[in-house]
């Protein structure tokens, strides 16, 4: 294994406006294979735009983002959308599960862009969810299930094309301690069997759990 | 080297149909509009079509090789006579088969009994017939027999079918009389309409010697029926007015009564023009609805379009999706559309005992239309869905 599978460097993220915000400054972070690293901070102090800027959805004003070793910026939006698909896995704060489908084509919808083919996607699905612990939900839609398990088929969903990385916005943020202890151990458990994850989190035992600890103030790391 | 995002067409597909069939309703109405419009162009088409080739057939069935010889200059309608020779001259013509003389009697009137007032004439016209008419014609009876040599002596007539229809006389009994130039006259026969010559299904027929008799007819026909060879009607239509009127050839015109309803065949092919306009404004609506609710469509599925550009989807699979979408909707609504639209042919031509014909290229036509206004549709939607920058398409509230 060569490159890294995030490399920031002297990231900067500025908004236009009057004042301009400037929520990144200089972020340099490099996230090794096998890492766990929690992103911690407090409100407006860029951690999700820290992410967007990882996840390949929107580029930094200036600086340089690595993803498994293509340098962002280079590249084209078509591009940086078969990074997202072959690299990157996302779960978001909301989820963003599609209502109409099972828990599992939720899941398997993360293989949809990479041209593999329905019965394969579905077969992965359902490993993925597996492995999440959800085996016995997989034809249930998004609103027969609790937060938490719509929190675990959004990590499935990440997880199901073996991405070099899985970031998540505020995993805990919807969830009452008791499912959020349950997802530090799920956290730990895929971190152990190999996923490399970048968790943004408001929560302790999250941050805790993590090897590394990355905390963001006014846009600048500062530990 | 970078993987690229693929996205196989079978998923391509998948997606378009999604948001169809997780909202049914709105999709058929919004297919509704282009059905419609559809509908009325295939099912115009097919009707004048199933329409024209009936009047056709029919043409072919009456024959083209009747010809008509009347002396035209009658500005007020009425027929004015000819030479008591031209029907002698014209049985002389080469490829003649029949000759049957008439002479409208414009002075004497029918009715249906002597109570009826005088000025009620209701357009029905005396005529002087000679037996051989019915052959000549081609034509058939409804009831009774035609005029011979031995009825055509006597008070007695056949009637026109539209006569006999507006004296209110559908049958026959040995003592059905009417009122002909103010002699009662025994009704001994009744015809079936004459697509090539309505002005007999407007007529009572008498024969020449009674006529002669009570109304002082003179002999002079005034419109003269002809049937010829088919393979010389042309020619012998070109020496017509010379022969039946020597002196005044001018004034005699001759005419092929099939060319008249050919040109009510081409009159109603092209009446169809406007409908076919209307179908169009349908279409334009359709495709109006279409982009509606795809540009609602897009605005509603903001976050799942952030979400797909997460997953890894390109600007072009977004597209993709929802123009597959639209060209879907499009596609149902012409497949609806064509559907009715021959149904409605069907139904009418089975109505009107006329043979179905949907020309294929109205079927082909509709549907292409209906799939490319889809697509047309959905153009603008689609772009705006895949210029959204994912972190807007994912930002809520
Ligand atoms: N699209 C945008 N346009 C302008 N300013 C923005 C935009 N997105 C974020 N910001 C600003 O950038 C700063 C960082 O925002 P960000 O959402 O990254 O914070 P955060 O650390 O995720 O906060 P929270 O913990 O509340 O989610 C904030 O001051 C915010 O107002
Ligand atoms: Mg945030």
């Amino acid at each position: 294994m060569s490159a890294p599978p995030l490399e920031l460097r002297g990231v900067s993220k500025t908004y236009p406006g009057e004042p301009p915000v400037e929520s990144l400054r200089e972020i340099d972070l490099t996230v090794e294979n096998g890492d766990l690293v929690a992103i911690v901070g407090p409100s407006g102090s860029g951690k999700t735009t820290l992410l967007n800027v990882m996840a390949a959805l929107d580029r930094p004003t200036s600086g340089s983002v690595r993803i498994a070793g293509h340098e962002a910026s280079a590249l084209g939006d078509r591009e940086l959308s078969g990074l997202r698909a072959h690299h990157l896995g996302v779960v978001f704060q909301q989820f963003f599960l599609l209502d109409h489908l099972t828990a599992l084509d939720n899941v398997a919808s993360g293989l949809l862009y990479r041209g593999v083919p329905a019965d394969e996607r579905r077969r992965r699905a359902a490993t993925a969810l597996d492995r999440v612990g959800l085996a016995s939900r997989m034809t249930h839609r998004p609103q027969k299930l609790s937060g938490g398990e719509r929190q675990r088929v959004a990590i499935a969903r990440a997880l199901v094309g073996e991405p070099s990385i899985v970031l998540a916005d505020e995993p805990t943020g919807n969830l009452d301690s008791a499912t959020g202890a349950e997802l530090v151990a799920l956290l730990q458990e895929l971190n152990a069997q190999g996923s490399t994850l970048v968790v943004i989190t408001h929560n302790d035992e999250v941050a805790n759990a993590a090897r590394r600890r990355v905390v963001l103030r006014d846009g600048r790391i500062v530990a | 080297m970078i993987e690229r995002s693929r996205l196989l067409p079978r998923d391509v597909l998948a997606l378009g149909t999604s948001a169809m069939r997780s909202r049914r309703l709105r999709a058929a109405l919004s297919a509704l509009g282009i059905a419609i419009g559809i509908a009325a162009i295939v099912g115009i088409l097919g009707i004048t079509r199933s329409s024209e080739a009936n009047l056709l057939a029919e043409i072919d069935r009456l024959g083209t090789n009747l010809l008509t010889v009347v002396n035209g200059s009658g500005i007020s309608g009425v027929e004015s006579e000819l030479p008591t020779q031209a029907t002698p001259m014209i049985r002389l013509v080469p490829g003649v088969q029949s000759v049957a003389p008439t002479a409208e009697l414009a002075n004497e009137n029918v009715f249906r009994s002597d109570k009826i007032p005088v000025y009620e004439t209701g357009g029905l016209a005396v005529r002087v017939a000679d037996p051989s008419l019915l052959a000549t014609l081609d034509g058939s009876l409804r009831a009774g027999v035609f005029l011979n040599a031995a009825t055509e002596r006597y008070p007695a007539t056949v009637l026109g079918y539209q006569v006999a229809k507006s004296l209110g006389i559908d049958s026959i009994g040995p003592s059905t009389r009417i009122w002909l130039g103010n002699h009662w006259f025994t009704v001994v026969g009744i015809l079936d309409p004459l697509p090539l010559a309505p002005e007999i299904d407007l007529s009572a027929l008498v024969g020449a010697p009674i006529a002669r008799q009570l109304f002082g007819y003179d002999g002079h026909p005034s419109h003269i029926y002809v049937r010829a060879d088919t393979s010389r009607v042309v020619q012998v239509a070109g020496v017509l007015a010379p022969t039946a009127n020597p002196e005044a050839p001018d004034e005699v015109s001759v005419s092929r009564p099939s060319d008249a309803l050919a040109a009510r065949a081409a009159v109603a092919g092209s009446s169809t023009t406007l409908f076919l306009g209307l179908g169009g404004i349908a279409l334009l609506v359709g495709a109006i609805g279409i982009a509606n609710l795809m540009v609602i469509s897009v605005l509603e599925r903001r976050t799942e379009i952030g979400l797909r550009r997460a997953l890894g989807a390109t600007r072009r699979h977004v597209a993709a999706q929802f123009l597959t979408e639209s060209l879907l909707l499009g596609t149902l609504g012409g497949l609806l559309g064509v559907v009715a639209g021959v149904a409605t042919t069907v139904a009418l031509a089975t109505a009107r005992g006329w043979s179905i014909s949907v020309p294929p290229v109205a079927i082909v036509l509709g549907l292409g239309a209906a799939i490319g206004i889809g697509g047309l549709a959905g153009l603008y939607p689609a772009a705006r869905a895949a210029r959204l920058a994912p972190t807007d398409a994912l930002r809520t509230a």
